[in-house]
């Protein structure tokens, strides 16, 4: 909040989403391929099946395409993306998870180094070398996903740190093992996806089938791990987080529908595995393509339903989604929003227009564009004046219910009780209200002709 | 109105004490910075080559091969530097690159174009066909993506310039320890592809590879690290005189802990200069070419050093009231470092089994 704010038409929201999205299916891809490949690879050592081991051979260039570049580069992408939209977030994460992530650049090292030896020395060194490095790379990219999901469970389900601001409380949190879970089946039925377009290259029709069922396994095993890890990961949510997207009346219709796509995606997802295990012979291409979009949906799904059950909270019950500290409502009520948004209060031009302008940015701006993405002006035209100062007074009234502590059961925020429970409160003093009100009203549509303002 | 830009410092306590912070820092930027000048002056070094001449794209293949780990590399050592800055300095850091963030966005692009690229090379030039236009490319995203992290770092330094630069981001380049800067680290990349150039030919040579190219590609590997040395003690002096005159006067008076990391650079750097004069046979001269790759080492590390120092004093009045809580999380600390360690050893382990490990007689390959 007190950052310069990035201007970004299609929202910083959806940027995060974007880049986040890839990298977690390319890294769960990096994570379920490592094991994939070990068992293959030492089932094809045992077995001498030349097939097997000519598909972890074709495997591990792509391994090493996607796991070390652009895994990497997505990995660092995501850091970047947050720190340049959500920078008050990202240092609170930083500065209580800096040695988690340390331990986890360990595992990269170990899996990048491994990762790349274990392509290079095809034909050069003896098989147990080579699986040496592949289950160590096995190792490494699952510890990797074991650490991460530590700080990715945080901050839906920050458990007792909210109290004793622990690491190991922060760290193993309510949502850890069931996320932890479900994330192992889902990598392991990516891998298996992705590695059975690579099988049907074979040309010998028999080995074929074989490589087909062989993978089928995996994926029948992970999308049966992933089912469970889910269903495991609803129970441990905190009631008022289930109570978004579960039961008769889901608050959120959207979310509830997310959480059908992925179940539905999942099940589909089961059948086309099945149906590879059974008649591997009938395997083809576009069955194989088609079941990786169902993976992606699956889960895509489900990383889009843990996000949105955030709402309003960037980490929950303690940071809102505009950088706003719970522990902080009343003092910025007092002093004012602007007083510590220095950033957004350059925007001032001593005008009731241009202090509301300010307040949007400090307040509004993380999700809320002008034009784009959530845009405000789109939600303002059918809103006249009376109901936009009705609305912002109901907001402030929620963050005078966040600072009474009656919202809280079990330490958790219940926010269905709120005005408005996905949006963060309004913070600040009544004078900054009447000011974002005033600038909200020049945005409707009959009055911007009239008048004259900045983006 | 400057300072009142600056955001508030994270309530959070760091969770470590501040001298681990700072060496951790040091020692894992200095790795990265290894490999990362290993990858840059070897791209640029590779396009200045091309592939047309055999000795020239013996050069540019060995550069391109080692680029494919080395690129990995540098991107994996990076994430740790980042995380303890952003420990350290976050709120400094974040505002710089959120001024300039279309430009600190594209870095990943650029980076991502320049990997992929190094892998079309790679497979070109190991199918026999030509590579230069590739590579040409390749060290453009490579050129670029460095002049942006000085772009960055320079920026996060100086708070006193945020403000113009929120106004118009092309004032971002308005400083002129810009250029000099860039090309201190630029000349200190190729310096050092250079040497690996030689020293891999060498030892190329050793073990029976073709001498007439070996020769060739050592030759211009002490070339281009004996220009870019030459230039780099010039660039030098300009870098440390176009410092802010608070800065410089701040560092000149900031006594031995400073002073001797400077001068160990400096000496460094005119130590270099003369072993690289005094190869007139790289081929014959393995050892000293060994040497002048050991100095460009040692004096990168000195630099480093140097290099955060002179944050420290950038930063002195921005950081004048910072009230920092410290409340170390052991059991995770003890845990990193146990794992740092283990890690690195089986790292190490790993590679060195890999490289070693050949079938007995009779024997199948994996």
């Amino acid at each position: 909040m007190d950052y310069p704010i990035w201007n970004l038409a299609m929202g910083g929201g959806v940027l995060i989403g974007m880049v986040a999205i890839a990298h977690v299916i390319v890294s769960h891809f990096a994570v379920g391929g490592g094991i994939a490949m070990a068992v293959a690879e030492t089932v094809a050592v045992r077995r001498g099946d030349a097939a097997l081991r000519q598909l972890c051979r074709r495997t591990s260039l792509m391994l090493i395409l996607i796991s070390t570049v652009f895994g990497a580069i997505s990995g660092v992408g995501i850091w970047v993306t947050i720190g340049l939209v959500q920078p008050v977030a990202t240092s609170a994460l930083i500065h209580n998870f800096v040695w988690a992530w340390a331990t986890e650049w360990v595992f990269f090292i170990l899996e990048v180094a491994t990762a790349l030896a274990y392509y290079a020395t095809w034909d050069r060194v003896r098989p147990r070398t080579h699986l040496l490095l592949i289950w160590l790379y096995a190792l490494a990219a699952y510890m990797s996903l074991v650490i991460i999901q530590g700080i990715i469970a945080f901050m839906l389900t920050p458990g007792r740190w909210v109290e004793t601001h622990s690491f190991w409380d922060g760290f193993f949190n309510p949502s850890y093992l069931p996320g932890l879970v479900l994330r192992t089946g889902m990598a392991l039925f990516l891998a298996g996806s992705y590695m059975t377009l690579a099988a049907l290259r074979e040309s010998d029709r028999e080995a074929r089938a074989r490589l087909v069922r062989f993978l089928a396994l995996f994926q029948v095993v992970g999308a049966l791990v992933a089912y469970g890890g889910y269903r495991w990961w609803e129970v441990a949510l905190p009631g008022s987080v289930r109570a978004l997207f579960l039961g008769a009346s889901p608050l959120l219709a959207s979310l509830a529908g997310t959480r059908h796509l992925l179940l539905w995606a999942l099940a589909a997802y089961l059948l086309l595995a099945l149906f590879a295990l059974l008649l591997p012979r009938l395997q083809r291409w576009p069955v194989t393509v088609l079941a990786m979009l169902v993976a992606f949906t699956s889960f895509g799904g489900y990383e889009r339903l843990r996000e949105g059950s955030r709402k309003p909270f960037v980490i929950r019950d303690v940071m809102f989604s505009n950088g706003v500290l719970v522990s902080e409502i009343a003092a910025l009520n007092e002093r004012g929003i602007l007083s510590k948004a220095v950033w957004a209060a350059r925007e001032e031009d001593g005008t009731a227009q241009g202090k509301g302008r300010a307040v949007f940015r400090a307040q509004c701006a993380s999700c809320h564009t002008q034009n784009g993405y959530l845009s405000i002006r789109r939600i303002v035209a059918p809103i006249d004046a009376d109901m936009i100062v009705g609305i912002l007074e109901s907001m402030r009234d929620d963050g005078q219910t966040y600072t009474t502590g009656a919202i809280l059961h079990e330490g958790h925020a219940v926010t269905q009780g709120l005005n408005y429970p996905f949006m963060p409160p309004f913070v600040g003093t009544e004078e900054e209200m009447q000011a974002l009100a005033a600038y909200l009203l020049t945005l409707k549509p009959a009055t911007v002709a009239e008048v004259s303002h900045g983006n | 109105m400057a300072t009142n830009l600056i955001p508030a410092l994270d309530p959070a306590p760091l969770p470590g004490p501040t001298w681990l912070f700072h060496l951790l820092w040091v020692v894992t930027f200095t790795i990265h910075l290894l490999f990362v000048n290993s990858v840059l002056g070897g791209t640029v070094l590779a396009a200045l080559l091309g592939t047309n001449q055999a000795v020239h794209r013996a050069s540019a293949k060995l550069f391109v091969e080692v680029n494919s780990w080395a690129i990995s590399f540098a991107i994996t050592f990076g994430i740790a530097p980042l995380l303890f800055l952003q420990v350290l300095f976050g709120r400094f850091f974040y505002t710089a690159t959120i001024l300039v963030a279309w430009w600190w966005l594209g870095l990943l692009g650029l980076l991502t174009v320049g990997y992929y690229l190094n892998y079309v090379a790679k497979f070109r030039l190991r199918a026999g066909k030509g590579a230069g236009a590739v590579l040409v490319v390749e060290a453009v995203c490579f050129l670029a993506v460095a002049m942006i992290q000085v772009l960055v770092n320079l920026l996060h330094l100086q708070p006193e310039r945020w403000e113009r630069v929120a106004d118009a981001t092309w004032a971002a380049f308005a400083d002129p320890t810009f250029v000099p800067r860039y090309l201190h680290f630029l000349l200190a990349a190729v310096a050092l592809a250079g040497a690996i150039l030689a020293w891999a030919a060498v030892r190329r040579a050793e073990r029976g590879g073709d001498q007439q190219e070996a020769r060739g590609m050592a030759g211009i590997g002490i070339r281009a690290a004996l220009v870019a040395t030459i230039l780099q003690l010039v660039d030098g002096f300009w870098l440390l005189f176009a410092l802010p005159e608070g800065v410089l006067k701040a560092y000149m008076r900031s006594g031995a802990a400073s002073m001797v990391p400077l001068a160990l650079g400096i000496l460094a750097g005119v130590v270099l200069l003369t072993v690289l004069a005094g190869i007139s046979d790289p081929l014959a001269q393995g050892t000293r070419v060994r040497r002048a790759a050991e100095l460009i080492v040692g004096a990168m590390l000195v630099m480093v050093v140097t290099r955060h120092q002179l944050r420290e004093l950038y930063l002195a009045t921005a950081r004048a009231n910072e009230q920092l809580v410290i409340a170390p999380q052991w059991g995770i600390v003890v845990t990193f470092l146990l794992v740092f360690v283990l890690g690195v050893a089986v790292t190490v382990f790993a590679l060195v089994r890999a490289a070693k490990d050949t079938p007995a007689p009779g024997e199948t390959a994996a």
